[in-house]
């Protein structure tokens, strides 16, 4: 069927010993390969970035509407920036209560 | 024997069919493999042993690559258990070119490190990432990002997700819940083939209207998002879709573009050939290495080296040899719709046109230009014979007007493409240039989109079955 010299013989034995020894090697790593436990890699995701953000993602915040969102977008561009999250206390509309409410969802870096 | 190599291939493909159905223990099919390898090698002097023995080997060799496909690592995401709604961590880094479309962004991520159920622990294997808002993120940019694991997709959407290697589809609410780590991870030659289709996306979108613009960048560049509904539905219903797909047809543009300048610089054959090779892996990888661009890359570089070593190429290995690369990679695709339309399309057209073209006597037609139209269609019809099945078995369609459609089609989508590499060409080198190829663009874009529309409108011009 094939219609192979020796040497070609030879030549395909040797690929195909290196192919089925490759699939055996890679089954082999597959099943050694443990999951090990790690220190866990974040504190601060799913918070938003007061100095990023735009006005919908600031929405997205459960207890920022629209018009808040705007008043810190132009706080922002006023101020240059947030340096911290409590900054967002002189904020006109953002009492102690709703700072609060929404502080652990934000971050200012 | 002159198609050892398509034999091989044909045998190996058995041998992955046969592992889908039974199932054994990997163990198991391995020894076997192994069985016949040292017959193989003790029977080296016996032909008929040795044939034997090797028809064997390659058939197990497929079982060996399919069983292994399917075993996943310990550590891999789909084995790691999710509370049901709750939200899991993932660090990982983007292994493709983030999809934008109307309020989402999706990505591969190829995950590192999980924190699930308050466990953080190291892990392996591609996620699909739906993040449900535009975000310009990169290939090879390292994240950490949280979302719910969706287990609601259909069983044939994760089926073909599993296919492609991806075990899990996680939902992102929004850009707050991802956190940019390294944007340097990720093979430089791919990001920059990437920032490439960037760049020629841009000039698209600069010079051209978004609809010629949206045809030209799947023509070119394999990205369809941008394809109004309209006039995709309208292609596959004429069976002229596959022009929306980077296929052997633009790669072997690409290579005659490029040979065709290297010849105006009166490069030597030889270096002119050297050169095309890193130029169409290049092109393959910015496409998204999809199987239709990687089965016609693999097809043109076995080609050019065989002339480089000034042997004649022979069509079946080439073909074989294609697909051979693929499946060892990964021997699912054999199931892939794309996989078997691409592979069966080429195979008609080898088998079949040289047939019909003695059958119809086109190679007497003395005028070129009644004798190109007739190959067209045989081309065409002979393609469209080779994929009928697949089509009607996938897509539930039929579609008698594909040949004719393709005649039509076919020669406007050439000339949107050649003139599309040009456009990228003149805008760098000569942007005065520019307007020509542009408004010739939108004037074959225009009647593209007619004559497709037109022939979809047609009395049965396809079926549903």
């Amino acid at each position: 069927m094939f219609g192979l010299t020796k040497d070609e013989r030879m030549v395909i034995l040797f690929l195909l010993s290196v192919a089925l020894a490759g699939a055996g090697a890679d089954f082999l790593a597959k099943i050694y390969s443990p999951s090990k436990t790690v220190a866990g890699f974040t504190q601060e995701i799913g918070k938003v970035d007061l100095n990023k953000a735009d006005k919908s993602l600031l929405m997205s915040v459960p207890g920022i509407g629209e018009k808040l969102a705007q008043r810190i977008i132009e706080y922002r561009d006023r101020e240059k920036g947030f340096c911290r999250v409590e900054e967002l206390k002189n904020i006109k509309g953002i009492t102690g209560y709703r700072f609060e409410k929404i502080k652990d969802f934000l971050k200012a870096r | 024997m002159k198609h050892v190599l398509a034999i091989s291939a044909l045998i190996f493909c058995l041998g992955i069919f046969l592992a889908s159905f039974i199932s054994v223990p990997f163990w198991l099919i391995y020894v076997l493999g192994v069985a016949f390898l040292l017959i193989a090698f003790s029977s080296i002097k016996n032909q008929a042993i040795f044939n034997t023995a090797l028809f064997f080997l390659i058939l197990i060799l497929g079982a060996v690559y399919f069983a292994n496909s399917l075993i996943l690592p310990s550590c891999h995401i789909s084995n790691i258990k999710y509370r049901t709604g709750a939200p899991c961590t993932i660090r990982g880094v983007i292994i493709n070119q983030p999809q934008l479309a109307t309020g989402k962004t999706a990505f591969i991520l190829a995950a590192k490190q999980v924190q699930s159920n308050n466990l953080n622990r190291t892990c392996c294997g591609n996620i699909l990432v739906s993040l449900k808002t535009r975000k310009n993120l990169r290939y090879g940019e390292e994240l950490i990002l949280e979302g719910s694991p969706d287990k609601n997709s259909s069983k044939g959407y994760s089926a073909y997700l599993s296919r492609q290697g991806i075990d899990l589809v996680l939902g992102v609410k929004n850009e707050a819940f991802i956190v940019r780590l390294d944007r340097n991870r990720g093979f430089l030659l791919k990001k920059s083939a990437f920032l490439l289709k960037q760049k020629i996306e841009k000039i698209f979108s600069q010079y051209l209207t978004p609809a010629s613009a949206g045809i030209l960048e799947a023509m070119v560049l394999g990205k369809k998002d941008n394809v109004p509904r309209l006039i995709y539905d309208s292609m596959v219903k004429t069976g002229t879709v596959h022009i929306l797909v980077v296929s052997g047809f633009n790669t072997g543009l690409v290579s005659f573009i490029f040979l065709l300048f290297l010849k105006l610089l009166r490069l030597p054959r030889r270096a002119r050939f050297v050169i095309v090779i890193p130029i169409l892996l290049f092109y393959c990888l910015m496409t998204g290495a999809s199987n239709p661009v990687m089965r016609a890359t693999i097809m043109a570089m076995f080609f050019i080296a065989a002339h480089l070593i000034k042997r004649e190429p022979d069509i079946y290995n080439s073909i074989a040899l294609a697909a051979l690369f693929i499946l060892i990679l990964n021997p699912r695709q054999l199931f892939d719709a794309g996989f078997q339309l691409s592979f069966a399309s080429v195979l008609a057209i080898i088998c079949l046109y040289p047939r019909l073209r003695r059958f119809c006597g086109a190679g007497k037609l003395q005028h070129s230009l009644l004798r190109y139209p007739v190959e067209a269609c045989l081309v065409s019809f002979s393609a469209w014979i080779g994929t009928m099945g697949f089509i009607a078995f996938y897509f539930k369609t039929f579609s008698p007007i594909t040949v004719i459609a393709n005649i039509f089609v076919v020669p406007m989508a050439t000339l949107i493409t050649l003139c599309g590499f040009s456009l990228v060409l003149a805008s760098l080198i000569f942007p005065p240039a520019v307007p020509f190829f542009a408004n010739s663009i939108e004037l074959a874009a225009a009647a593209l989109i007619k004559c497709s529309t037109i022939m979809a409108n047609l009395p049965y011009a396809c079926f549903y079955l």
